[in-house]
């Protein structure tokens, strides 16, 4: 197998996605609008929903890849589950770093137990043990059908958290909810833009981390 | 099938007694500490007494999960049963229920102690408190075997089942308390309603999942 960026699509997907990462984060600092009450720290809202975006999505990918490994016993969906878990966690635990650096100045404290960041909490805690059972789980084989099966559980569990949370403690979630499809064009379509850059870096992450997988399983089989 | 298999686990509980006496003695060390650190006020007390409750009931099926499956690993009774000719997922819901069955029991002893020793009433509705418990006494088995499947054969099981399992029954538990909490409070059905139906969609979802996927997590 050659490496990953050898092939000149991948190098010119790489270079293609650096340079609309650097737009990104030009034009997010000087094309947005200030919002009066809320300053800098709106700002963050261009990084914190794509990342949750992101996040969620790779868990959902890890669910479908979860539930084709277990159809077609085939090892590369083993694979692209556990690269999106990875890649998945990775912004979730961008969701739940910015979340509270946004959260501080506007609502005065970094943590009211507001239902989409609390279900991404539960889910950040789920994947944890996603993790622990990859890494102690024992039979490799075994741990495939576990780690599957934990992926499909824990997705399907998102709706009941999201909507228990939501519902748990009304007066303590009585804050401004802030709904980026009622935002004006100013921060909507910057919004947007970020939203499909942060997709496109979510597919050559997730292409190069399958990549990087198979070459470790192909070495440790040949051992 | 599903019978048989009901029976052989309440056969071999009731010749060892283990899930259920495991559960009730560490029930009522945990109903202990929290009669010495919750030395306030009745009223107080009487608010969080639901959450205390589920926490025990939370603490108490991870024990009893863990011991439901791990007398399995014995002598490798579990490759033996699942060579049999049984549909596994009659395996997941004969855990299910049978797992329901000892929760049940244990709850239905622990829960004069845990009112009396916290020095509280108990609840004036006692039969319709007893229903929704076991109505979520199935939530949490429907989720708690399932997890407890999952990991039973993997290294560091013991570990690994409440990692995966408290975060998976979070809406279970949230539901449970609104549940407890309006019944001892004698709110009307309505403003508790909505609670069931999380309970009874939890149901609904894992014992469906537990069901199919029992028969992928057990191949050899």
């Amino acid at each position: 197998m050659q490496p990953f960026f050898h092939n000149k699509n991948n190098m010119v997907f790489l270079i293609v996605i650096g340079t609309l990462l650097l737009f990104n984060i030009y034009n997010i600092t000087f094309n947005t609008p200030m919002v009066p009450d809320q300053h800098w720290a709106q700002k963050i809202f261009y990084v914190h929903v794509p990342s949750a975006w992101v996040g969620f999505l790779s868990y959902f990918v890890v669910m479908i890849a979860g539930i084709i490994f277990f159809l077609k016993k085939n090892d590369y969906w083993d694979t692209v589950g556990l690269a999106a878990a990875e890649i998945g966690t990775i912004f979730i635990s961008l969701v739940l770093i910015t979340g509270p650096i946004w959260a501080t100045p506007i609502w005065g404290k970094p943590w009211i137990w507001e239902p989409r960041l609390t279900t991404t909490f539960i889910l950040f805690l789920i994947y944890i043990g996603y993790f622990m059972i990859r890494s102690f789980g024992g039979h490799i084989e075994r741990v495939k059908r576990y780690a599957a099966s934990i992926g499909i559980i824990a997705f399907l569990d998102v709706p009941i958290i999201f909507l228990s949370v939501q519902f748990w403690a009304p007066e303590i979630q009585s804050h401004p909810q802030v709904e980026m499809a009622n935002q004006p064009p100013g921060i909507l379509f910057p919004f947007l833009i970020s939203l499909c850059i942060f997709t496109l870096v979510y597919i050559l992450m997730l292409r190069f981390r399958i990549h990087v997988i198979q070459i470790k399983d192909k070495v440790i089989n040949n051992v | 099938m599903f019978f048989i298999l009901l029976k052989k686990e309440l056969f071999i509980e009731f010749r060892t007694r283990e899930v259920v006496l495991s559960m009730l003695v560490f029930g009522l060390s945990i109903i202990l500490a929290f009669a010495f650190t919750s030395n306030v006020s009745k009223v107080i007390v009487t608010n969080y007494a639901p959450g205390m409750f589920w926490i025990m009931i939370l603490f108490v099926s991870a024990l009893g999960v863990h011991r439901s499956f791990s007398y399995e690993k014995n002598f490798d009774a579990f490759s033996m049963l699942i060579s049999a000719p049984v549909d596994r997922g009659m395996i997941y819901l004969s855990k299910w229920i049978s797992g329901t069955i000892f929760l049940t029991i244990m709850e239905i002893i622990i829960i004069v102690p845990f009112f009396k020793f916290l020095l509280l009433d108990l609840p004036s509705n006692f039969i319709l408190f007893i229903l929704t418990m076991i109505l979520i006494n199935l939530a949490i088995m429907s989720v708690a075997i399932l997890v407890s499947g999952i990991v039973m054969r993997a290294n560091l099981s013991e570990v690994l089942v409440p990692i995966l399992f408290f975060p998976l029954v979070s809406p279970v538990i949230i539901a449970a308390t609104k549940i407890s909490s309006g019944i001892l409070a004698e709110n009307p059905y309505q403003l508790w309603q909505f609670w069931l139906l999380i309970i009874v969609s939890i149901i609904v979802i894992f014992a469906l999942a537990g069901y199919t996927l029992f028969d992928f997590i057990t191949e050899e």
